[in-house]
């Protein structure tokens, strides 16, 4: 388990060891060319309002950096926006530090090392930002089917890669809006896994929740480009199909069910096969709000299952 | 009546941490959590638990709880380890319940071993003509938790019956906090035969499905692991937490004037101490008898269709008022609200 923890918290940081030991020996090497060529400011003559606003910013410049490091896998992007703000930094550390530091009038580096990075920073961040939102939609490409307009990280899911019961709320009632808009039909299809129950007490926990993370990626498979796929609770999903009326839904959800079925699962243990099915139950949009639609899908849901337990016995 | 007794308290060291505990801690592990801080301030440390033979009063187990869920920020932990928690794993007390021969039997044997099965929550089974009936109750004052802990234990009986019965079986739920914004879970878990704001917890079903044989059950042995479960229970520090026995005392005495001077006499202390010992549980005297009221005034309306004129007589309120305003205390309902209600 501690292994575990490290293995996804260590590689965003060391990868970074260069980049950061580069700019501590940058930052290093200035501050110690001011002092060997320079005198140290009596007391008297430091501006506290400079020393303030730069050092401050500085020191936020410094926590963007971190933020940025802790929170990017690395890359080509990661590396321009860590120039971008590096070289940003460096040239408000110089200005800082020629607060405290007075240099003869002969010496001209100065001015260089205060605005040279400036805009070379400036310049690597807006490339670093270009690229960012060229990375954001390829990202969005691969979020298809899973996110729809806006992100809510609150929101999503902590097992599945797919939105909670409160994005799928939001998304719903804005669905349902758009839909009455332009007076175009919106449905919505629930699944639910069959004795799920009993693979979390034969297998454990942590087969069923493999067992979740695998069903969620089949199901996507079988979505269409705007239809939205959110985990409502436990083993049971919810669909909104934008511009769909029952009859179509109804197809979906078949084949939703028809795809669980032969969906050849194996479990993470002893590899065996373990047999699936799956309940799905479509409804459309007849004027009312997401939690009354919600509410019917979940009465719908509890007779089919009832009806699969008179079939079974 | 005068004879020394001793009762469980949240401060009793009676849970074995590698009963419902571990549950609990194994859920949060494999979600991630830190080992640290889900044990943090728990006064537990996880080789202990290793060890098997740790024991933790309510008040960690609740810590524990209140631990994980701040880990988790997830809405279905209480839920998921309902589901485990019966028959579980807490050797012959267990085993009698895995081999019960039918859901009547179960439930008496989830009830009679009760410390063992549930150690925070207690339930309480009432038959009537049309319904069993399970109510639960706070066996140690968990208030911040009691909503959890109410999820986890319905989930975990109704868990326990459709595992061993094969089927879903129809319990309806009657919670007594207001409707959470998670309710999908409840749908998933529990069902969607749900009310809230009720006067009492509490989950019923028709009673054809109580005596109907389970299969896999083998009857000597779940006689033989009863037994032993109730040894077990013997070496228990007490068998009742002080809630639980005050409860019982004031529902069988109900119809008499219930003071607390002679109720302390009852129960051989000075009304001193046992108003300190309500008060350990973040309770009084007067919510105890409330809350005892309450259940008979239920049991009446629900399972004897009494009506409230003759709810107030059983309970000698002679002054209709004064009876209007005891019930809004005990129920949060008015007479004309509850029959509602009720119909």
């Amino acid at each position: 388990m501690q292994l575990l923890k490290k293995l996804q918290n260590a590689p965003l940081l060391t990868s970074h060891k260069i980049k950061l030991a580069v700019l501590f020996a940058a930052a290093n090497f200035g501050l110690i060319l001011h002092l060997l060529q320079g005198e140290i400011k009596p007391l008297h003559a430091w501006d506290w309002l400079d020393i303030a606003g730069e050092g401050g910013s500085a020191g936020l410049l410094l926590v963007w950096l971190w933020l940025l490091l802790k929170s990017r896998p690395a890359g080509y992007v990661t590396n321009l926006l860590f120039m971008g703000l590096g070289c940003l930094f460096f040239s408000l550390f110089m200005d800082v530090v020629d607060e405290f530091v007075a240099l003869p009038d002969e010496v001209r580096w100065d001015g260089w090392l205060e605005s040279g990075p400036m805009p070379a920073g400036f310049i690597l961040l807006t490339l670093g930002i270009f690229h960012w939102h060229r990375e954001q939609l390829a990202i969005n490409e691969q979020m298809r089917n899973r996110e729809r307009l806006f992100r809510e990280h609150r929101q999503f899911d902590k097992l599945t890669p797919l939105g909670d019961a409160q994005y799928l709320r939001k998304q719903l009632a804005l669905a349902l809006h758009e839909a009455e808009q332009a007076r175009l039909p919106v449905s919505v299809v629930m699944v639910d896994m069959d004795g799920f129950s009993q693979v979390n007490r034969e297998y454990g926990h942590r087969e069923g929740d493999r067992l979740l993370q695998v069903l969620t990626q089949q199901i996507l498979l079988n979505l269409r480009q705007h239809d939205l796929l959110c985990r409502l609770a436990g083993d049971r999903f919810a669909l909104i199909l934008p511009h769909t009326g029952e009859r179509q839904a109804q197809v979906l959800a078949d084949e939703l069910q028809h795809s669980i079925r032969h969906l050849a699962y194996k479990s993470s243990h002893h590899g065996e096969r373990l047999h699936l099915s799956a309940t799905a139950v479509a409804a459309m949009a007849r004027g009312d709000d997401a939690e009354t639609l919600l509410q019917r899908l979940t009465i719908a849901m509890a007779k089919a299952k009832q009806m699969l337990e008179v079939r079974h016995g | 009546m005068a004879e020394q007794r001793s009762w469980l308290e949240c401060d009793t060291r009676f849970i074995p941490a590698h009963y419902q505990p571990v549950t609990l801690i194994d859920l949060a592990l494999a979600r991630g959590v830190n080992e640290h801080r889900l044990l943090q301030g728990s006064g537990l440390f996880y080789d202990d638990i290793l060890r098997g033979d740790k024991l933790i009063s309510a008040q960690q187990f609740i810590c524990l709880i209140d631990n994980a869920r701040q880990q988790m920020q997830a809405d279905d932990t209480s839920f998921l380890i309902g589901h485990q928690w019966l028959p579980g794993h807490y050797g012959a007390a267990s085993h009698a319940l895995r081999h019960a021969g039918n859901l009547l039997e179960a439930l008496e044997r989830l009830v009679r071993l009760q410390p063992l099965l549930s150690p925070l929550m207690t339930p309480r089974l009432r038959l009537d003509e049309h319904h069993a009936w399970l109510c639960w109750d706070d066996s140690f004052g968990a208030s911040p938790q009691s909503v959890f802990l109410i999820e986890a234990s319905m989930t975990a009986v109704s868990s326990l019956s459709q595992w061993l019965s094969g089927q879903k079986l129809p319990w309806s739920f009657y919670l007594s906090h207001a409707q959470p914004r998670y309710i999908e879970q409840y749908w998933v878990h529990l069902g969607e035969r749900l009310r809230f704001g009720c006067p009492r917890n509490q989950m019923y079903l028709p009673r054809e499905y109580l005596l109907k044989p389970w299969i896999d059950a083998s009857a000597t042995a779940g006689r033989v692991a009863e037994q032993e479960g109730l040894d077990m229970m013997a070496a228990l520090p007490a068998p009742a937490s002080v809630l639980d026995d005050l409860h019982d005392y004031l529902v069988a005495q109900i119809r008499t004037p219930l003071r607390l001077e002679q109720i302390a006499d009852a129960f051989a202390m000075s009304p001193a101490t046992l108003k300190r010992k309500l008060k350990k549980h973040g309770s009084h005297f007067q919510e105890q008898l409330d809350r005892a009221r309450a259940a008979v005034a239920m049991e009446l309306y629900l399972s004897r269709g009494y009506s409230s004129e003759d709810v107030a007589e059983y309970l000698n309120f002679s002054d209709r008022a004064n009876f209007r305003r005891a019930l809004r205390r005990w129920t949060g309902f008015l007479p004309s609200e509850l029959s509602t209600w009720l119909g």
